[in-house]
């Protein structure tokens, strides 16, 4: 996929491949991010040092996305370098050396991070949700693993992911900036030639349920002022026929500032900084959340509103003005989304990866518009749920767990973690 | 031109193939313009001449404040409309308080034009300011503080370091504001500031995108020109003394893992010495093939995280490091290879080399950002604001081309002394440390 934009000296490239947290082994959390990581750390008889000063010399810069389904190895460079940043980047794709000393270095790295992480609240919150809401599915892995999954990696487990993973026909390369067509075709010819051949990966993750009933894990943080504070329950699957209603009316619900839930929250009570819901892609079902951050005094008020603005909406949707509002919100400011030929570009690459239909991102606009009330309020009465729901809270459990379990009515569980539990 | 209620100042290049417009309307308010057909949409910013470094101790954080409150009620929008009228019309809106600015940015579709203009023109001069909204935003602010400050350990450690080294100046105020002084806000403090600092003369409009200048400049005349200019006060300015000695503070949190922040009083943004100083520190910071990354991080494994920045501020700021032990008692040790590698900078030139390897980063960093409406504008607004230029990034593209080893090491003797720093320690409350990392 290729977009040239010459505006800037600049050159946007990226290569995807079918390989997250879902397609490792349960005990193996962590190993695709570390295989990602690994490749910049000596491949092709050069060295980890020789690698970065080489990116740097080149005026590039060079990451690494992981996430449950998929693992992009991106970088930008100034449009002088990129044969020879691509040159540089086909080697580490294809022949990462995963030695030991490195492989060593990078966990101890890795387990560090994972400690330091416990330092965002709001990572521990959304954690701490995603653990319970999909416990036992590969969705409730952590993408960088645990301590112990990645004290275990061994260098032939990060070989056999590579070679698996890392192949032309589980590859999208996506290019973008100031280049032409058979530039970009050479560098694509590049990243991708000493690939082997191999298969293209599937998603091998059936689709989550969630219980009945209302569950309240507490990550339990010392001299918490605010707590973090996350509902989350099933939302949308792209495949869905009323996936496009679902996504109008939860915008009208809490996707803006003149949404329900952010007036409620924020616009009337002044409770939280931030209010907000949305809905997660992937190939199979994902959650549906709402985020708040209220301080330690209102979070159990706080609560309680939330879930009685979830009850009316799972109930009786959204009003026609409401949903009028999102329509025109969603079609206009759909110009900031394809605005740039990087994001041109990365919408072709996100349509082929979660699967969506050909025309899905063509017909978007057309579907938006055309979603009636009586579809929307369907689609929010038929896959979100007030009562197959996981609340997860960070804050000082002393103080705050009993009063955030006073708030939730017919609660048939209640977790306290420390949060550094994991 | 003149004689239609503004002037045209110049025009200058921006990059290789775009030009920059200036004009002032009569009552002072300035516009830069860059037009950009390239996408169906513009980038329309305010920035205003005022930050936390107008304030007074017990006044802090009211120019963050009075900027949620920008989101209120004016004479003729109730409260809501605004948010409402500009998603109606799939506009985005933001706006952020720093150290020197406020600004609002606003990207929207290039049918919204005449809203925006109206709107903002409305807001400049027209808030209600009703007590009652007054009273929900500052619980609002006040649950900002709480999370970027109050449980977020480095926002502590950052408010901690900025006070401690400026003890004068107004950038030791936290641009947020302290609790105290959030809570004590009087309406009539927000008017006054109000109208002190929201004026057509201390203004910057920057529009970038899919807009002709006829309907703009017609607009703007329209909506800004009945706006007075406003008697501006003398900033009450007073410069930060040189330190004299190494000020050290501690702070206690539960955090895993025990971190370190080293301000240095740092060249203003628009000293000769601050180019410069941002290669170095991009050969001691920046990516992986960086001196300490690859020191501390890498090889020793000290460290967990090595980052540096050099203040880009109107006045001389601070080149912060920052660095996260990986265990309490790696701490000292930490602190001792810092020094050391600080102290090589100083005693020896950088290879040329790594100099060209800083000129490459920071070339590309400058670039990125800018394929956006809203990141032209934003380095618009900013350079005329910091710098009264609004091109101040090519030229600084330009000062990063020329830098000497010898430029490098000047700086790293003149600003790199102990005396001239603060250091924050932050260290895990009793029983938090290292709770994994030993075992």
């Amino acid at each position: 996929m290729f977009e040239s934009s010459r505006e800037l000296p600049l050159v946007s490239v990226s290569v995807s491949f079918a390989g997250g947290a879902v397609h490792e082994a349960p005990e193996q959390g962590g190993l695709a991010r570390i295989v990602a990581r690994m490749l910049r750390r000596g491949a092709d008889g050069l060295r980890s040092d020789a690698i970065e000063i080489a990116v740097d010399e080149l005026g590039g810069e060079l990451g690494v996305d992981v996430g449950l389904g998929v693992t992009s190895i991106y970088f930008e460079c100034l449009s002088r370098s990129v044969e020879a940043l691509s040159d540089l980047v086909a080697r580490l794709l294809a022949r990462p050396t995963f030695a030991p000393d490195e492989l060593g270095r990078l966990l101890r790295q890795t387990e560090s991070e994972i400690v330091a992480a416990r330092d965002d609240d709001g990572f521990l919150a959304s954690r701490a949700l995603r653990r319970h809401m999909f416990a036992g599915h590969p969705h409730g892995r952590r993408v960088g693993g645990s301590l112990a999954s990645v004290r275990a990696l061994a260098p032939d487990d990060a070989r056999r992911f590579h070679a698996r993973h890392y192949t032309r026909a589980n590859a999208i390369v996506a290019i973008s900036g100031d280049l032409d067509g058979p530039g970009a075709e050479r560098v694509a010819a590049t990243l991708l030639g000493a690939l082997p051949e191999g298969e293209p990966i599937a998603y091998p993750v059936p689709e989550p349920t969630l219980p009945e009933g209302r569950r309240l894990v507490c990550v339990d943080k010392p001299e918490r002022t605010q707590t973090q504070m996350v509902l989350g329950t099933l939302g949308s699957h792209p495949e869905d026929d009323d996936h496009i209603a679902l996504i109008a009316a939860n915008t009208a619900f809490g996707g803006s500032m003149s949404s329900r839930l952010f007036q409620e929250v924020r616009g009337k009570r002044g409770w939280s900084y931030g209010a907000s819901s949305s809905l997660g892609f992937a190939r199979v079902r994902e959650a549906f959340t709402m985020w708040t951050a209220p301080a330690v005094e209102d979070a159990a008020d706080c609560l309680a509103l939330e879930l009685g603005l979830l009850r009316d909406f799972c109930r009786e949707g959204v009003a026609q003005a409401e949903l009028d509002h999102a329509q025109s919100y969603l079609r206009r400011s759909y110009a900031f989304e394809i605005d740039t030929a990087r994001k041109r570009v990365g919408q072709a690459v996100g349509r082929a990866l979660l699967g969506l239909p050909e025309d899905y991102h063509a017909r978007y606009l057309e579907r938006i518009a055309s979603v009636t009330r009586e579809q929307a309020n369907a689609a929010v009465r038929r896959r979100l749920s007030d009562d197959r729901l996981w609340v997860s809270v960070v804050a000082t459990a002393d103080e705050s767990a009993a009063a955030l379990a006073g708030a939730i009515p017919d609660l048939v569980e209640t977790v306290v973690v420390p949060f550094d539990a994991e | 031109m003149a004689d239609h209620g503004y002037r045209h100042l110049g025009s200058h290049a921006f990059g290789p193939d775009l030009r920059v417009e200036r004009y002032r309307l009569d009552n002072g308010l300035r516009l830069l313009y860059l037009q950009d057909e390239r996408a169906p949409v513009f980038c329309y910013e305010t920035w205003f001449d005022v930050g936390s470094r107008h304030e007074q101790p017990g006044r802090t954080g009211i120019a963050h404040f009075f900027e949620h409150l920008m989101f209120q009620e004016t004479e003729s929008l109730p409260y809501g409309e605004l948010d409402r009228r500009y998603e109606e019309a799939g506009a985005e809106i933001n706006a952020a308080t720093y150290l020197d600015w406020t600004y609002y940015v606003i990207n929207a579709p290039r049918e919204a034009l005449p809203l925006v203009i109206a709107t903002e023109s409305e807001r400049m001069h027209r808030l209600t300011l009703a007590p009652e909204h007054i009273e929900s935003e500052r619980e609002v602010v006040l649950n900002e503080r709480r999370q970027v400050v109050d449980d977020d350990v480095e926002g502590a450690a950052s408010e901690l370091l900025f006070r401690t080294a400026f003890q004068t100046h107004g950038y030791g105020h936290p641009t947020i504001g302290s609790a105290a002084d959030i809570e004590a806000f009087a309406r009539e403090d927000c008017l006054a500031f109000y109208r002190t600092h929201y004026a057509p003369n201390n203004a910057v409009v920057v529009v970038v995108g899919d807009v002709g200048p006829a309907e703009l400049l017609g607009g703007l005349v329209q909506a800004y020109g009945p706006i007075a200019a406003a008697e501006l006060p003398v900033e009450d300015v007073r410069p930060e003394p040189p330190q004299q000695a190494e000020r050290r503070v501690e702070l206690h949190k539960p955090t895993p893992h025990p971190k370190l922040g080293i301000g240095y009083h740092a060249p203003a943004f628009g000293d000769v010495d601050h180019a410069p100083l941002v290669l170095l520190n991009e050969i001691l910071t920046g990516g992986r093939a960086s001196r300490l990354y690859r020191r501390l991080v890498t090889e020793s494994e000290l460290a967990s995280l090595v980052r540096g920045v050099v203040g880009s501020f109107r006045d001389p700021s601070l080149f912060e490091l920052w660095l996260t032990a990986r265990t309490s008692a790696a701490l000292p040790t930490l602190a001792g290879e810092v020094d050391l590698l600080l102290e090589a900078v100083v005693q020896e030139p950088v290879s040329a080399r790594e100099l060209e390897r800083a000129k490459a980063r920071a070339e590309l960093g400058s670039l990125q950002g800018l394929e956006t409406v809203g990141g032209k504008a934003e380095q618009l607004g900013f350079g005329e604001i910091v710098l009264g230029d609004p091109c101040a990034l090519w030229s600084r593209l330009e000062a990063f081309r020329r830098a000497t080893r010898a430029d490098l090491l000047r700086v790293a003797r003149r600003y790199l002394g102990r005396d001239n720093r603060s250091v924050v320690t932050i260290w895990p409350q009793a029983g938090e440390a290292d709770s994994e990392a030993a075992q």
